[in-house]
């Protein structure tokens, strides 16, 4: 396994952790390079490589006991002042495929990133947004159900 | 120069145009002027049809990349699939901002001078504002013409629902209706005589429609002493679904086809909705009415040549008042303020640029009427967003952008106290008041601090519970309501922009009040948690009785050229020919003298078969 293969598995798992969708499902979306390599253009290499180094550390540490997880993933990582805004950022793009531009706080504690701007990824990233399969819905405009299908109830996945 | 439109056109530029004696030389390539087109052409008479906006989308490819516009937006605003254009500038909802008081905000197209700001908006493109068009196509109510005799306010129609009846069957079948007539039967009127169907059965109701009808069908609800019961209803809609096999009798013993997309080659799409959620602002498989399919069926005649990227600048007329050439300005880039200009000759001219634009344009040529009205009563429909959380999951953002609604307190002896309205159950949820589901998840993220599961069924609990009604209210018309233009305000080609003034009176205001009424009833008794909450920064912020609403546009902009039967009091008669203009036509909603609580085109378009009749007359 090359490096770049090896970070994108730690993406693919740190991704896994945030959204509750399964590495089958990430994967099956045929976003995971491009979100990586989105992410690794705005964020930079330093940076990248912290947050999945933290979160590997964090991952070792507590094992499956998803209690200890939370509790480590948020005093490390939700609430860093630097690796929070960033993981927050990817969650929503896994979410609707639009990479949100870090808080004007972040900018001033940690500098300007000349990629980091509001910008749709490629109109996959649209389609593939995970929040349409979480509500048992369809990207608006894209992935038709069919005909008439809006009048059974929705079938929302059970998670997992 | 020879313009790609998917083969389905003669190709011409402008200066083989302009050297051309055209039968008609028609303004605007959305719904009105694609069906003068069409009716004159198929009798084979020679037009010239003008688009102020770009028109590479008669092909596939071209109108794929209006979605692939759509999906890289940030924003999915009604516009997003179309591209800014300086030449021929259009406006967007996302331009919209507050008003300083005492003086009109020029910074965006639409310059408004208030007191109301409004988000109104409309498309140049080929295609016109069907381009990002609902398609919703309820027709308007007999009592709806005569509103001044039955209610003794607004004004009267010179024409009634009976002598429009047969346009409006026309304009069902070419927009492509599907509903059910049984769900319409609002008044005791028998509207739909005859046993007359639509061309295909009604779209079928959404899952939220049923959840929502389920807990409020037989609600009662007092207007002014009167008691109306209230039920979901779904609407007709300019989509396709399944034809009705009775149609057949409407249509000289014919079965109805489905106009699928507008494509050179054969394209298997197109034939049935799919429930792509987005009719607004643009339908991806083009299964919603767009007017390039009437379009598409005069440009086969051979007997239309379309000239996007033509601006019509001044309607030039002679001392009888007869329309000699209308000037333009074409572009050959949306990128650059360069153009070359000319004038193009007919024996009769159609404007069919819409309320606002035909308005502007007469104004800007120095034409404002003999009886003072063009670009007077102003009209759309104020939208008085409400929004909740249903107490179970709905499904929520299924569907096409709205199927159903309320439409029982479009009539009543209410009318002479207060504006009728109607409600629309929005399939796509809190969008249009929230910007949710984004605002949702943002939320959810930023603040509610989850992530994971969590995040996930979060995003359930605030999205598939969600229900948006929105309610659109009948505006009378009001001269000081009106489209002007000033040489002050211009575009990147030098021509004058539309300045929109505009307020609500308090017949429609009323209105507000009793519809958030109405609707916090409806949430208490769907036990629903009613979210609705009214910004008092907000540009569409009104104030009434002591309590304030943000008002948002309708799109169903009207009235700039009001019909009627006398001269001195209308811009048009009921053919929507100028009083003022022997050989010139301004048709569009901008003729029409009210818009009752039906959205406008279905009408616009009955109106305009109506009127072709009358062009085919004095070209014969």
């Amino acid at each position: 396994m090359n490096a770049k293969t090896l970070e994108t598995q730690q993406f693919l798992q740190l991704s896994v952790k945030l959204t509750a969708f399964s590495e089958f499902q990430l994967q099956g979306t045929g976003q995971l390079e491009e979100y990586y390599d989105a992410v690794y253009q705005i964020i930079g290499e330093k940076n990248m490589i912290q947050l999945l180094t933290t979160f590997d550390e964090i991952q070792d540490d507590t094992g499956s006991d998803e209690v200890a997880f939370d509790k480590q993933f948020r005093a490390k990582v939700l609430s860093d002042e630097k690796l929070g805004p960033i993981t927050r950022s990817i969650i929503k793009l896994w979410f609707v495929g639009t990479w949100y531009q870090l808080p004007k706080s972040w900018n001033d504690t940690f500098g300007l990133l000349e990629n980091d701007k509001t910008y749709v990824i490629s109109p996959s990233a649209y389609k593939e947004g995970l929040l349409w399969p979480t509500i048992g819905s369809h990207p608006m405009g894209a992935k038709a159900p069919g005909y008439g299908t809006w009048s059974a109830p929705p079938e929302i996945p059970a998670i997992d | 120069m020879s313009n790609d439109h998917g083969g389905l056109t003669s190709t011409v530029d402008h200066k083989t145009a302009a050297s051309t004696n055209y039968d008609a030389v028609i303004v605007g390539s959305g719904i009105s002027g694609a069906i003068a087109a069409k009716e004159l052409c198929e009798k084979g008479f020679k037009v010239l049809i003008l688009e102020a906006g770009p028109g590479k989308d008669l092909s596939l490819n071209g109108y794929e990349k209006y979605l692939d516009n759509f999906y890289t937006a940030t924003s999915k605003d009604n516009n997003a699939p179309f591209p800014r254009n300086p030449n021929a500038p259009m406006p967007r909802g996302t331009d919209v901002d507050s008003l300083r008081p005492g003086e009109p905000n020029s910074a965006n197209f639409l310059v408004q001078n208030g007191p109301l700001v409004t988000d109104t908006t409309y498309c140049k493109v080929v295609g016109g504002t069907t381009m990002h068009f609902e398609s919703k196509t309820p027709r308007m109510l007999p009592e709806d013409f005569h509103m001044k005799d039955r209610y003794d306010v607004g004004v009267n129609w010179p024409i009634d629902y009976k002598e429009l009846q047969p346009y409006y069957r026309t304009a069902e079948k070419e927009m492509g209706v599907s509903g059910e007539v049984a769900s319409q039967n609002i008044t005791d009127t028998d509207n739909y005589a005859e046993g007359y169907v639509f061309p295909m059965h009604g779209m079928p109701p959404s899952y939220l429609d049923q959840t929502v009808g389920k807990g409020l069908n037989g609600m009662k609800v007092d207007m002014k002493g009167e008691e109306h019961t209230l039920q979901v209803r779904p609407f007709p809609q300019g989509r396709n679904g399944i034809p009705n096999l009775e149609y057949k009798a409407f249509n000289d013993g014919e079965n109805f086809v489905p106009e699928g997309a507008v494509s050179l080659h054969q394209a298997e799409i197109g034939e049935r909705c799919q429930g792509n959620n987005n009719c607004t602002p643009i339908c991806p498989v083009q299964a919603k009415y767009d007017a390039r399919k009437t379009l598409a069926k005069a440009l086969r005649t051979g007997y239309a040549d379309l000239l996007p990227q033509t601006v019509a600048s001044k309607v030039v007329v002679d001392d009888s008042g007869k329309v000699t050439e209308i000037e333009y300005k074409h572009y050959d880039s949306m990128e650059s303020s360069e153009y070359e200009s000319g004038s193009f000759k007919g024996k009769i001219f159609v404007l069919a640029a819409n309320a606002i634009e035909n308005a502007r344009l007469m104004l800007a040529s120095g034409l404002q009427s003999s009886s003072k009205l063009m670009g007077k009563n102003f009209m759309d429909h104020p939208y008085l967003l409400t929004w909740g959380l249903l107490p179970e999951v709905a499904g929520t953002m299924r569907g096409t952008v709205c199927t159903s609604g309320i439409s029982d307190l479009r009539s009543g002896e209410f009318r002479k106290d207060h504006a009728a309205f109607a409600i629309d159950i929005h399939n796509d949820g809190w969008g249009w008041a929230t910007g949710s589901p984004y605002t949702n998840l943002h939320d959810i993220v930023d603040h509610m601090n989850k992530y994971g599961k969590e995040l996930r069924h979060e995003l359930v609990n605030q999205i598939s519970t969600q229900l948006l009604m929105a309610v659109m209210i009948e505006l009378m018309p009001d001269p000081s309501n009106s489209i002007t233009v000033s040489p002050d305000y211009t575009d990147r080609l030098g021509n004058m922009r539309p300045i929109v003034s505009l307020s609500i009176p308090d017949y429609t205001l009323k209105a507000v009040e009793k519809a958030r009424q109405v609707t916090r009833q409806i949430f208490q008794r769907l036990g629903a948690e009613d979210h609705t909450s009214y910004d008092p920064l907000d540009f569409g912020y009104v104030s009434y009785n002591g309590e304030g609403y943000a008002l948002r546009g309708g799109n169903h902009i009207a009235g700039t050229h009001i019909m009627g039967d006398d001269k001195a009091t209308s811009v048009v008669d009921k053919y929507q020919k100028s009083w003022d203009h022997e050989n010139l036509y301004i048709i569009g909603a901008g003729s029409m003298p009210s818009i009752g609580t039906s959205n406008t085109t279905l009408t616009l378009a009955a109106l305009c078969f109506m009127s072709t009749k009358k062009m085919l007359e004095d070209l014969i």
